[in-house]
């Protein structure tokens, strides 16, 4: 029995390391969203060049950034709760909320959009999706497939906290 | 059987109270009840295979691009202590001025809540900056927690506020929409800038009217906000100078580029945000930690926002299968009084949300919802916008579930909950008036809007 909740133990530590990891990395890319765009700007203000391509590459940039901070986000616990009554509760209680949430909420609507978006994403492999605009990027299929890897993520981080909270209900009860 | 997206509603509405992360529960909660309503036949699952083309238009909306940047700008003009360098130069300014520091904390408030938005972040920063020095000066804790409570949520009508550009994203549809149904297909559209400017005046209105308020506090009960100290050194002109012209600028640049007409409010706030960069830079504030955790925060931010997008997708999905819209038209053309019950229905559903669920919620379940068909019923779009956003503004500070009472009980524990609570309501008074001049003269949120775009 022991051996199981030390495996559990190290995948969530693991798991969450990873995704430490990975948020950070993605962070950078609010950096190069802010530089892109005021290129952006610049250019089309000071040098009368807009660039429809650079704005892809913007818009790319955005896209990517706030989807795949998605699992981060939950790994801090900042995605913002209703917590008049969860505030009060105690641990083992927001335990069970956690649970109840991750096993209900979390997770069938992450395997819907994986299951959804499936056909919708290899579509766009198929024909190598390019922009509808003259001078768009050709790389609508990858932004597509970002929807793809966000819900793995994203399903790897709510098995981790479904996890996580099934321990707590153990250590607290 | 339309009366099941009713009870959606209210099933959605509960589920969120049990505190798991709103945007899942959103999601969660939805999906659920469209799958068993779907084995009961009473749904078409079809709705929902929208899903994937609804997640990569929100990917593809550059509007909302806005958000990440406007979030990057506060959250650095925070972490740099610009902020709180404005605020003590503020004060030195208004030295020997009686209520000065509330004033400042007003101006400062309206000025940095402006590029954040988030009435949580505003708030903490605010309380953590400003509640100690009024403290230490001698303000009573009513004024001075009121005060920082009520400038915290300016941020929410104040342009360029992150509030105004969802209502925008979302009214902007709403109003196609509402003309479409119409049979008007060649509508007219409503920009995000539009809503800027229509919210200028009653913002500055709000302003004027709170520093009104502690400058009468501090004249008939001067014990409340005393003057400040008299400190023997002078502040130097070039200090001053320094410390105010910067952020002053950098607002100013934002909100001018708008309003003159230059930039789209993304184009703007990604000149706010890479000012804000240099700014930092210049004022030596910016070392690569302070970067990484500015980068971080603003991604936690922006992902929190666009998760609750995603849940509202799933939401308004299943509520549109289940008759919902029909049903709230029904509901709201029916009323005895017209359009001024509607509205005025509309906003008292808001307001008593703004309880429990916060601006982004509130803007994309209810908003899509009943947004048509008040707009249908000849509704200004940018009137109702400005009424939303300070109808929420209101409900945020009022007790006992305001969300900016329990940011500022959250990083100020001392202070006794009965003086936070005392301390709002004259604030609370001031809303309401506002509110109800803006009904009674929508000139003050639609005249500036229809002066710049008859040029």
């Amino acid at each position: 029995m022991n051996n199981y909740i030390d495996l559990l133990n190290g995948f969530v530590l693991k798991q969450d390391k990873l995704q430490q990891y990975f948020g950070k990395i993605i962070a950078w890319g609010l950096l190069s969203l802010v530089v892109i765009s005021a290129l952006i700007v610049v250019s089309r203000y000071g040098f009368d060049a807009g660039s429809i391509a650079l704005q892809e590459v913007a818009l790319y940039n955005h896209a990517a950034v706030f989807m795949l901070g998605f699992a981060y986000t939950l790994q801090q616990n900042e995605h913002v709760r209703i917590d008049v009554f969860y505030g009060q509760m105690t641990i083992s209680r927001q335990a069970w909320i956690d649970l109840f949430g991750s096993l209900f909420f979390a997770l069938p609507v992450i395997i819907f959009i994986a299951w959804s978006s499936w056909d919708y994403v290899a579509l766009s492999w198929k024909i190598h999706e390019s922009s509808a605009e003259a001078g768009g990027l050709a790389y609508v299929y990858l932004l597509k497939t970002v929807i793809l890897i966000m819900t793995f993520l994203l399903g790897l981080q709510s098995v981790s906290l479904l996890i996580t909270s099934a321990l707590k209900i153990k250590e607290y009860k | 059987m339309e009366y099941l997206a009713l009870l959606l509603f209210v099933m959605v509405f509960l589920f969120l109270m049990l505190g798991f992360p709103v945007a899942l529960t959103l999601a969660g909660a939805s999906l659920s009840f469209a799958l068993i309503a779907a084995m009961l036949g009473v749904f078409d699952m079809s709705f929902l295979q929208n899903v994937p083309s609804r997640i990569f238009g929100l990917m593809n909306n550059t509007t909302l691009m806005a958000v990440p940047l406007f979030v990057f700008m506060g959250i650095m003009l925070e972490q740099s202590k610009i902020a709180e360098q404005l605020l003590e130069t503020m004060d030195q300014l208004m030295r020997g001025f009686r209520g000065g520091l509330g004033i400042s904390v007003i101006l400062v408030g309206a000025l940095l809540a402006a590029s954040t938005g988030i009435v949580g972040a505003t708030v903490v920063t605010m309380g953590l900056i400003a509640l100690p020095t009024m403290l230490k000066q001698g303000y009573c804790p009513k004024l001075a927690t009121g005060t920082i409570c009520a400038s915290g949520t300016l941020g929410q009508i104040i342009p360029p506020s992150i509030v105004l550009i969802l209502l925008g994203d979302v009214l902007s549809s709403a109003y196609q929409q509402a003309q479409l149904n119409q049979g008007i297909f060649s509508p007219e559209t409503l920009a995000v800038g539009d809503l800027f400017i229509g919210a200028l005046f009653p913002a500055m209105l709000l302003v004027v009217l709170y520093m009104l308020y502690v400058y009468a506090m501090a004249i008939f009960k001067p014990e409340s906000a005393p003057k400040s100290f008299n400190f023997a050194q002078k502040i130097s002109w070039v200090r001053l100078l320094s410390s105010l012209i910067p952020p002053l600028a950098l607002i100013g640049l934002v909100l001018g580029s708008i309003l003159a007409g230059f930039a789209t409010p993304t184009e703007a706030a990604s000149l706010g945000a890479i000012g804000a960069l240099i700014l930092a830079f210049i004022k030596n504030r910016l070392s690569l930690k302070v970067l990484q955790s500015v980068m971080q925060n603003s991604l936690k931010v922006t992902s929190m926002i666009f998760l609750i997008f995603i849940g509202a997708i799933f939401f308004s999905l299943t509520f549109r299968g289940l008759g919902g819209d029909e049903l709230i038209h029904e509901l709201l053309s029916d009323l005895p009084g017209g359009v001024f019950s509607a509205v005025l229905i509309v906003m008292v559903l808001m307001f008593v949300l703004g309880f429990f669920l916060d601006f982004i919620e509130i803007t994309y379940v209810i908003v899509p919802v009943v947004a048509p068909v008040l707009l249908m019923m000849g509704v200004d779009p940018i009137w109702l916008g400005i009424m939303i956003a300070i109808n929420l503004q209101t409900a945020f500070l009022t007790p006992p579930f305001g969300f900016a009472l329990f940011y500022l009980k959250g990083v100020a524990p001392e202070i006794k909950t009965t003086d936070l609570y005392k301390g709002v309501v004259p604030y609370i008074a001031i809303q309401i008036f506002v509110l109800i001049v803006l009904a009674i003269y929508p000139n003050l949120a639609t005249w500036l809007p229809s002066i710049i775009y008859s040029n």
